[in-house]
């Protein structure tokens, strides 16, 4: 697993020097079902494809961001700085359907 | 012992001048320096130099290049070395291996005439029953096959070194094409790197005498002298790094190569790579195809030519291609005796080829096969078959010489599959992947006056698809490859024999891949599995086509459809102390670490840091803060300053209680849990200012807790900004009924109990240098806790140990720590806590504000609220003998109900206490409960009582002095 992952800071780097932070999701609303809270604890969509996750830099700039990689050959097709992306708290319904 | 050296050649690398000696099994053997092992063994006419796995049999140079078992020893107790690649050193020990008593005579040999009670597999099917043998079996048959032991006592070379390179194009083989590849790219304004494995570049070219071709900068010269040439551009071009003697073992994602130099891994990240290890000759089947004397033919010319080396006095050459021709000419010019040359072919091939080989006494077969080599062990004959009649030729030394074929491995490694050509007859590189390109003869055996230009336009294409010169993707199929003349299918019988090997280091022979077939593992992946064709030490490098196309023949379909298995690093074999490199273990002191060393405490590892455990007794320690002061040095915890108009609203989202509502100069104890509900971390909030708080974290969790609130911040557009403080301030906590005398000493700041009351926090000077004081009380007596610019760690430590002086203060560490906080039943999140630990089971539902809008963990905390409790964490006093280890269970009725996850005895209290997690409803005052001793024990177990206060100072008073 040495792929090259694009910090939006610091340029491309070797996977390792990152810490994966779980597939983008969207925080369920409070009151929420448990099921749906367990989903969201527990479940990843873990698609064989496209997928959009956080990562943090931890050898680096220290900052997070998401980037997008194809999980069957780890290409990454791009990635943003989470000032562009959505926050971890804020709940989006369109986003569940992903 | 017969010397059988041939006359100097300027390619050779032995220095005849400086001879030095080694022994093999306990006999001296001379050499010249620049000699391997193998070459300095064959120049004496040693030709056994290894037993073979299974049956022992003797085995001596094949491949004279390190990619095959069969020259395997052992070096100065070092296993598994290569003898053909290993150079000699004065005074070395070479010993055989998986032999007794000796290589050349081997009692286990025996088991070369067992083969038909050790068949494939038969470790499947024999050596099972009785059961109760079954150990036996394992431990003797572990003890007969094999190859090197390892000396588990010797210590690992802890000079590895690791190197990391960037480079925009990557070569990986030095051959003619990889030269030229190389030289192109770094012409084209590409930083390049050039990996090879020889001493000198040149590849194929180095040990020939028939002009080179392509070129102009190498047309006409003679092989070695290209090379040379080759060499001398690579060197003079200050854009082309070289790595000779380097192994490039793995090509893997994101154009990672490892490469394996020496005791040296180097990681080359490139842009682009291109791929140029060429094509090497494979074995050929038949009766006793393994047999010391049968060697392939470039093996014999590389001995020749490098090391000045005679394989042998009478050579026969077979061969099926024009290649072998070549080679025979090219073996006789280095001063071996040619007498035949054996050719499946039914057609002579073109008269320039015959006239190389054309010396008296040279006898020419066509359409002949090899039916078997004579001899028992070494090489003395050949017999062949031509026109089914039978002929045996005397020799001494069989040449294989067959088409070279393409070494894909790499390319394989990192997504270019094989592909078989059929009109090649070959596996070829496949499809290929973005940036990676392959050149020169691993195409595909191609004309040799192309493959050059093969590396020359790679070499310009990955320069300029690196510089991002051309947005062309270098992965488009390089087909039409022109084929050298008088290129014809291999014919590819499958001998009778009882003994073909097929993989020369599992010992597997055509008739158990026939036999593996039949009982049903018919498809290549199973057949491997069951059979282990290719799953030893050369990893398929001699047998991975030759075993896909014997189980082409077998199975009756053609070689396209029978594939070959998945290629995976390493390409050779690399050392874990290698992959390892240098031995690193860093570690974390504190500002005050030299103080402590002085006082000479016992330390220990929390995380990467180094604490002090204990300076001279717990008893003591305890003592001096219950009765007098104590200090202990805790600038280990994690802080996080937090500045920002949001910075409360922040808090009040990340913990279940508030914090927007902490007044500035007071302090509040934080515990924070996650959405599922689990505690994650404890530790305290200072607030300093309308928009500044100080946060404290525990040791270990620092890391974990800045990325928890960063990433709850990122794209929040929240106003706040986290900064992680740890490393800028030292800490220290002064505690115990004379610490305010201490602090009074100390400062002009008013410390007094109505100034500074519990769990406030104030800003000023301490002995002269800035200090944020916050009144906690972890250990349970009156306490200030101090952070301090960590530049003046040290200098607080003496001023208040100078402070205190008169008073009996006295350094505690973290045993002492332990206890004393237990005395008040003050959890410890990762020990009292674990992975489903919530905060309302852990004691600290008062926290949980549920009346908050929202924040993480209220859902998760609601259920189990409205779900009640079903195991509570409670102190407990141990009214039995002994103290509970931590971790042992809390038991009834024989079964573990709960356990205990710190337990100690307080020689404040005399007695032992801890804290676990009961049952609710035995999470009662004064139940009582059995708790198990601890391992070692045999499940004894000991009396106690839940104490759901604590036990020391319960109301708290001396807290709040």
């Amino acid at each position: 697993m040495s792929f090259l992952l694009p910090c939006p800071l610091c340029g491309p780097r070797d996977a390792y020097e990152f810490r994966y932070g779980g597939e983008v999701k969207s925080r369920p609303e409070p009151g929420s079902d448990p099921d749906v809270w367990a989903g969201y604890l527990y479940l990843k969509t873990n698609a064989a494809g496209i997928e959009r996750a956080w990562w943090f830099h931890s050898q680096g700039c220290r900052r997070w961001f998401q980037a997008e990689r194809d999980t069957r050959d780890n290409r990454v097709t791009g990635s943003s700085p989470s000032s562009k992306g959505v926050a971890p708290d804020v709940h989006r319904p369109e986003a569940q359907r992903d | 012992m017969t010397d059988r050296r041939l006359p100097h050649h300027p390619v050779e690398e032995v220095s005849r001048d400086r001879e030095v000696s080694f022994t093999f099994d306990g006999r001296r053997y001379v050499a010249f320096e620049g000699d391997t092992v193998g070459s300095a063994l064959a120049a004496a006419g040693a030709k056994v130099m290894s037993r073979s796995f299974k049956y022992h049999r003797p085995r001596g140079l094949v491949c004279c290049s390190g990619r095959c078992p069969n020259c395997m020893v052992d070096v100065d107790g070092t296993p598994n070395v290569r003898a053909c690649i290993e150079p000699v050193r004065d005074g070395m020990a070479v010993r055989g291996q998986n032999a007794w008593p000796s290589v050349r005579r081997d009692f286990l040999s025996v088991f070369d005439h067992l083969d038909r009670v050790l068949p494939v597999g038969f470790y499947y099917k024999t050596f099972i029953r009785p059961r109760f043998l079954w150990p036996v079996y394992e431990h003797v048959l572990r003890h007969l096959a094999g190859l090197g032991k390892v000396d588990i006592g010797s210590k690992p070379d802890l000079h590895q070194r690791k190197r990391h390179v960037h480079c925009d194009v990557a070569v990986i083989g030095g051959g003619p094409a990889g030269c030229l590849a190389a030289i192109e790219a770094a012409a084209a304004g590409a930083k390049v790197v050039l990996i090879d494995d020889q001493s000198e570049l040149g590849g194929h070219l180095r040990i020939r005498t028939a002009p080179a071709t392509g070129d102009a900068r190498i047309a006409g010269l003679p092989g070695f002298e290209a090379a040379a040439k080759l060499t001398a551009l690579v060197r003079s071009d200050r854009n082309i790094e070289h790595f000779a003697r380097a192994t490039a073992f793995g090509l893997y994602e994101g154009k990672l190569i490892g490469v394996s130099q020496g005791n040296a891994m180097i990681r080359v990240r490139a842009l682009q790579v291109i791929v140029a290890t060429g094509a090497e000759e494979r074995p050929v089947l038949f009766q006793d195809n393994d047999r010391p004397g049968v060697m392939l033919g470039s093996a014999i010319l590389r001995l020749a030519r490098l090391y000045g080396v005679k394989a042998g006095d009478r050579a026969v050459v077979v061969t099926d291609d024009d290649h072998g021709w070549r080679l025979a000419a090219e073996i006789i010019g280095a001063g071996i005796n040619v007498v035949a040359v054996v050719d499946s072919r039914n057609s002579m091939p073109s008269a320039d080829l015959v006239q190389g080989v054309d010396t008296p006494g040279a006898v020419t077969y066509l359409g002949a096969h090899v039916i078997k080599a004579i001899g028992r062990s070494a090489v003395s004959g050949i017999q062949i078959s031509t026109n089914a009649v039978k002929r045996s030729i005397k020799c001494d030394l069989i040449a294989i010489t067959c088409r070279p074929e393409p070494v894909i491995s790499l390319l394989a490694q990192e997504g270019v599959s094989p592909k078989f050509d059929p009109a090649l007859d070959q596996f070829v590189p496949g499809v290929r992947t973005v940036g990676i390109q392959a050149a020169g003869h691993v195409e595909g055996v191609i004309d040799e006056s192309i493959v050059v230009n093969r590396g020359v336009a790679a070499g310009r294409a990955a320069a300029d698809a690196a510089l991002g010169r051309t947005t062309v993707h270098l992965a488009a199929h390089q087909s039409g490859l022109r084929q050298p003349a008088g290129q014809q299918p291999i014919q590819f019988d499958l001998p009778p024999a009882r003994k073909a090997f097929v993989c020369m280091c599992e010992d597997v022979t055509v008739k158990d891949i026939k036999q593996a077939i039949r009982e049903g593992f018919d498809n290549i992946e199973t057949l491997k599995r069951y059979s282990t064709v290719t799953m030893g030490p050369c990893q398929g490098k001699m047998c991975h086509s030759l075993s896909a196309r014997v189980h082409a023949a077998v199975a009756g379909q053609s070689v396209s459809i029978t594939g070959l298995t998945t290629a995976r690093p390493p390409f050779q074999p690399v050392t874990l102390a290698a992959l390892a490199g240098p031995h690193m273990a860093p570690f974390r002191q504190t500002a005050i670490h030299e103080r402590h060393a002085k006082l000479g405490p016992k330390w220990m590892d929390m995380g990467e840091w180094k604490r002090p455990l204990l300076y001279t007794s717990v008893e003591q320690e305890c003592k001096a803060v219950r009765d007098a002061v104590g200090i202990i040095d805790v600038s280990t915890l994690g802080k996080l300053e937090l500045r920002g108009a949001g910075a409360g609203a922040f808090l009040d989202w990340l913990h279940p209680n508030r914090f927007s509502d902490l007044r500035a100069g007071r302090v509040r104890y934080r515990a924070m849990c996650d959405d599922a509900g689990i505690v994650l971390d404890d530790g305290t909030v200072a607030r300093l200012g309308p928009d500044r708080f100080l946060l404290t974290t525990a040791t270990g969790t620092i890391e974990a807790v800045e990325q928890w609130f960063t990433w709850w911040l990122a794209g929040s557009g929240r106003d706040v900004q986290v900064t992680n403080v740890t490393s800028e301030y030292a800490a220290v906590n002064l505690t115990g009924p004379l610490s305010r005398e201490v602090m009074t000493r100390l400062t002009r700041l008013d410390v007094s109990a109505k100034a500074m009351p519990y769990l406030s926090a104030l800003e000023g000077e301490v002995a002269g240098v800035p200090a944020i004081i916050l009144r906690l009380g972890f250990v349970g007596e009156l306490g200030y806790e101090m952070h301090v610019p960590a530049d003046y760690g040290a200098y607080l430590w003496d001023a208040i140990i100078e402070a205190g002086h008169d008073l009996g203060i006295e350094p505690f560490g973290i045993e002492a720590q332990r206890v004393l906080r237990l005395e008040k039943q003050h959890l410890i999140v990762g020990q009292d806590t674990d992975a489903l630990s919530n905060p309302i089971e852990s004691g600290l539902a008062w926290l949980v504000k549920a009346d908050k809008p929202d924040f993480i963990g209220r859902d998760a905390t609601a259920i189990v609220a409205a779900r009640g409790m079903l195991n509570a964490l409670v102190g407990f006093e141990v009214t039995g003998e002994g103290v509970p280890a931590e971790g042992s269970a809390i038991v009834r009725d024989g079964h573990a109900v709960g356990r205990v996850t710190s337990c100690k005895w307080s020689p404040t209290l005399k007695k032992a206490i801890g804290m676990g997690w009961v049952p609710a409803q035995d999470a009662v005052e004064d139940h009582g409960i059995a708790i198990r001793l601890g391992v070692g024990t045999h499940g004894k177990t000991t009396s106690g009582k839940v104490r759901t206060k604590p036990f020391y100072d319960p109301e708290g008073a001396r807290l709040r002095m």
